[in-house]
């Protein structure tokens, strides 16, 4: 038969399934969250995807547990300790298993670590964990990890990017399989996964912190935000991901869903202080007076999210809350432009992706008030690939990007300001030295004053035009309870269902 | 006949290399996957590392020699993120697309015909201007705009319907009235005006001198001729038709090759999309072939030898 015979076939067989998959309601046993992105593949170590691990995270557990202050709490470990500045040493829980029955032992951590720096399983996450050096099994539930140097950030980055996998089964199965059917030793397991439809898990009654309250969890995508928004008022559905500002008016009003915040997007401007008129820092501290970033947040964001004084959010660690957000003060900047030798202004471009939620108003707005103390900045709108192009090649002067509020302070500081990381656009030694100094110190609160340093030490610098946080939203049916986590990801072993 | 399939079929070939040449330039010229795979937090290193991997160093024609290459040993590569072969990722949605294009395409003949041939027989009534007019209303609305106020009024509204997804019948119903109402504008204009033609040719006068019944006449004499240009025009929309379930798969979350192309653009996941592209592009001339063959079952007087009957 021809491939298009072929095909009628098949459709027409398609067509006969009466009352097949139908899309679940939600009853006391059974959750359906809904992604505004299909998942790509289900084994946390060879995704990065947020839209894959909201999936993966419920089905493989890690040692830790994140919370939202950075910190880690018991996960599969029952407790740890620094033995050195280098020399992390892990206790399991003793009697935990895998859903197909093998042991969560130390000899199932070490197979995982060594699985996660394969080259073989070319893990997104490799490059964030390669500052551990060696693991080796201490005994049955204990396990010894080193890093090259003291690493503060280890037990946050463990708490996410090491899952922890059963080594028999994974080690029996090719990585593209396990990918679409992954083990782990979390609250749910696999069930099935219809290729851009649905991924189904069932509750896993061997979980360390007992059954979770769902039987079922149905993770949907629906890329089209109104068919989202009309599926959780239509009670199809309990959580929905990636609703927008215009949406959330309509929920409430509705009456049929609540909003929660989610995880934090600061976005903020980089200014290319290497090359061009924002070598000056005093060109720079102007447009920071220059942006009425508070008027931009109200008129866009229905005033939610906090503002950002320096570089570091206010939730996180180590931020310096004695800051104030520089105020809007047109003379003044006029004044320091005038200082630095531009009393008329000067032209310069604006870049941004134009992926970024909102990016269109939030960039107009920020050059309309950039004209006011005359610096003409003409707006470049890229996509997304083209935007990072440049970025790399070091073509921008003043360019839009954001980075997600995370709670962990080396995450982006290190990778933003850190000469190692990218040293396009801003390369202080001094800076350097500090964040170096910030992720090998392993008390916290030693930690939390360097930081402070940091964030007040680049308020002044003023290589970022700052801006905002701006919480994502989920929005919940009357049916479920949920809290959005900081983080972002959807552990939905904290969903319950409502009782009222 | 076989000359003729044979000389189709290379015509095919050479759509599909051109089709494959110059989708791959426009991807490549289009921007820089690396950035998009990895983590925000990559190091230069990593970056530098994945772009060596995936040849992007190389002249833009060496890394299409490559391509074809392995697609002359059937490898279309594989997925930059998932790591599968991507002829697998494209097949498996294949049904889902085709489902919507045909169901679509199934429901606006049945309506646009009976509309096109009672305008035609009514010829100048008020059933006539206002079919018509309606058929244009169909034409005119995008079905994007449409597909949404569908999923308002039929689930939101009424709950009549569920708002997404496929596997029901009932699932299927919206995405492809949106889909289709477009078209049927179109064949129902064309229907009509092909069977005005035939209904005043001789052999039609002839048939109803002969006594036969009128809708002998009409269903059977008449409306297969008027069918033969009817059937051209919906080969040619097959493209629309394939195109357009992009944007209703998206508003459906239908799991089709639209859906899967559009992720993969904004991911820049290059592998699929030439894989799919070239796919939809063979499926279309299939479609297209098997149509003209059509021809010449619906028409006898077609020959494909060149020589007259």
């Amino acid at each position: 038969m021809s491939f298009f015979s072929r095909s009628i076939v098949a459709a027409l067989t398609a067509l006969s399934i009466v009352g097949g998959v139908s899309s679940a309601s939600s009853d006391t046993t059974t959750l359906v969250v809904v992604q505004s992105g299909e998942p790509v593949g289900l084994d946390a170590m060879q995704n990065n995807l947020q839209h894959s691990l909201n999936v993966a995270f419920n089905i493989q557990d890690r040692l830790f547990e994140p919370l939202e202050d950075g910190g880690v709490a018991p996960g599969l470990a029952e407790s740890w300790e620094f033995t050195s500045d280098t020399i992390l040493v892990v206790k399991l829980k003793p009697g935990l298993k895998f859903h197909n029955g093998e042991q969560v032992n130390a000899e199932a951590v070490r197979y995982s670590m060594e699985r996660l720096l394969d080259p073989a399983i070319a893990s997104p996450h490799a490059g964030r964990m390669s500052q551990i050096d060696k693991v080796r099994t201490i005994d049955d539930l204990t396990i010894e990890f080193t890093t090259k140097a003291p690493f503060a950030p280890i037990l946050h980055l463990m708490s996410y990017y090491l899952p922890i996998v059963p080594p028999v089964a994974t080690a029996a199965t090719e990585k593209e399989a396990f990918n679409r059917a992954p083990i782990g030793a979390g609250p749910y397991k696999i069930e099935s996964w219809e290729r851009g439809g649905d991924v189904v898990l069932t509750a896993f009654d061997g979980y360390w912190a007992g059954r979770p309250p769902y039987d079922k969890v149905i993770f949907r995508t629906i890329p089209e935000e109104s068919a989202r928004v009309a599926a959780l008022l239509t009670g199809e559905v309990d959580i929905i991901e990636g609703v927008s500002v215009r949406s959330q008016k309509t929920i409430e009003d509705s009456g049929k869903g609540t909003l929660t915040d989610s995880m934090g997007v600061m976005p903020y401007v980089g200014l290319n202080t290497l090359n061009g008129p924002f070598t000056d820092e005093r060109v720079r501290q102007a447009v920071n007076f220059g942006v009425n970033r508070a008027l931009i947040k109200k008129a866009l964001f229905n005033d939610r999210g906090m503002l950002a004084a320096g570089p570091i959010s206010p939730r996180t660690f180590g931020a310096d809350l004695t800051l104030e957000p520089y105020p809007y003060d047109v003379d003044k900047a006029k004044a320091l432009l005038a200082e630095a030798g531009y009393p008329d202004g000067f032209d310069t471009t604006l870049s941004y992706p134009t992926n970024m939620t909102q990016i269109q108003e939030q960039a107009q707005a920020i050059a309309a008030d950039l004209e006011t103390i005359g610096v003409r900045a003409k707006l470049q709108p890229l996509d997304r690939a083209v935007m990072w192009e440049k970025y790399q090649a070091r073509e921008h002067q003043m360019y839009i990007y954001w980075w997600d509020d995370n709670p962990e302070p080396d995450r982006y500081m290190y990778s933003l300001f850190h000469s190692n990381s990218r040293d396009y656009y801003y390369n202080n030694k001094a800076t350097d030295a500090s964040l170096d100094k910030g992720r090998s110190t392993l008390d916290r609160d030693e930690r939390a004053k360097i930081y402070a340093s940091i964030d007040r030490a680049l308020y002044e610098e003023a290589p970022w035009l700052y801006l905002y946080i701006i919480p994502e939203t989920y929005a919940v049916g009357p049916k479920a309870d949920y809290v959005g986590r900081r983080d972002g990801f959807l552990f939905v072993r904290f969903a319950q269902p409502r009782t009222n | 006949m076989l000359r003729y399939i044979l000389r189709r079929l290379t015509h095919t070939v050479l759509v599909i290399i051109g089709i494959s040449a110059i989708s791959f330039i426009f991807l490549h010229l289009s921007g820089d996957p690396v950035g998009l795979v990895l983590p925000q937090d990559a190091t230069q290193e990593q970056i530098a590392a994945l772009r060596q991997e995936m040849r992007l160093n190389d002249p833009i024609y060496l890394q299409y020699l490559h391509f074809v290459t392995a697609a002359l040993h059937g490898d279309l590569g594989l997925s930059i993120y998932t790591r599968e072969p991507v002829v697998g990722l494209i097949l498996e949605r294949m049904p889902a697309t085709i489902e919507l294009a045909l169901a679509a395409l199934v429901l606006s003949l049945a309506v646009a015909i009976p509309i096109g041939v009672l305008a035609a027989v009514k010829r100048g009534s008020w059933m006539d201007t206002i079919s018509m007019t309606v058929a244009l209303f169909g034409l005119s609305m995008p079905h994007f705009w449409l597909g949404i106020m569908f999923i308002m009024v039929f689930s939101v509204q009424l709950g009549w319907l569920p708002t997404s997804g496929r596997g029901t019948w009932l699932q299927l119903l919206m995405p492809a009235t949106a889909l289709g109402v477009s078209l049927i504008a179109l064949f129902a204009r064309l229907t009509r005006s092909a069977m005005l033609e035939v209904l005043s040719q001789d052999y039609v006068r002839t048939a109803r001198a002969k006594g036969l019944s009128e809708i002998m006449v009409v269903g059977n004499h008449a409306l297969r001729n008027a069918l033969i240009p009817l059937v051209t025009v919906v080969g040619m929309e097959f493209g629309f038709l394939l195109g357009g379930a992009v944007i209703i798969e998206m508003v459906f979350a239908w799991p089709g090759v639209g859906r899967l192309i559009v992720q993969s653009i904004l991911d820049r996941d290059y592998p699929v999309v030439q894989a799919a592209v070239m796919m939809l592009a063979i499926v279309f001339v299939t479609v297209n072939l098997l149509i003209d063959l059509l021809y010449g079952w619906l028409d006898p007087n077609i020959s494909y030898d060149g020589r007259s009957k």
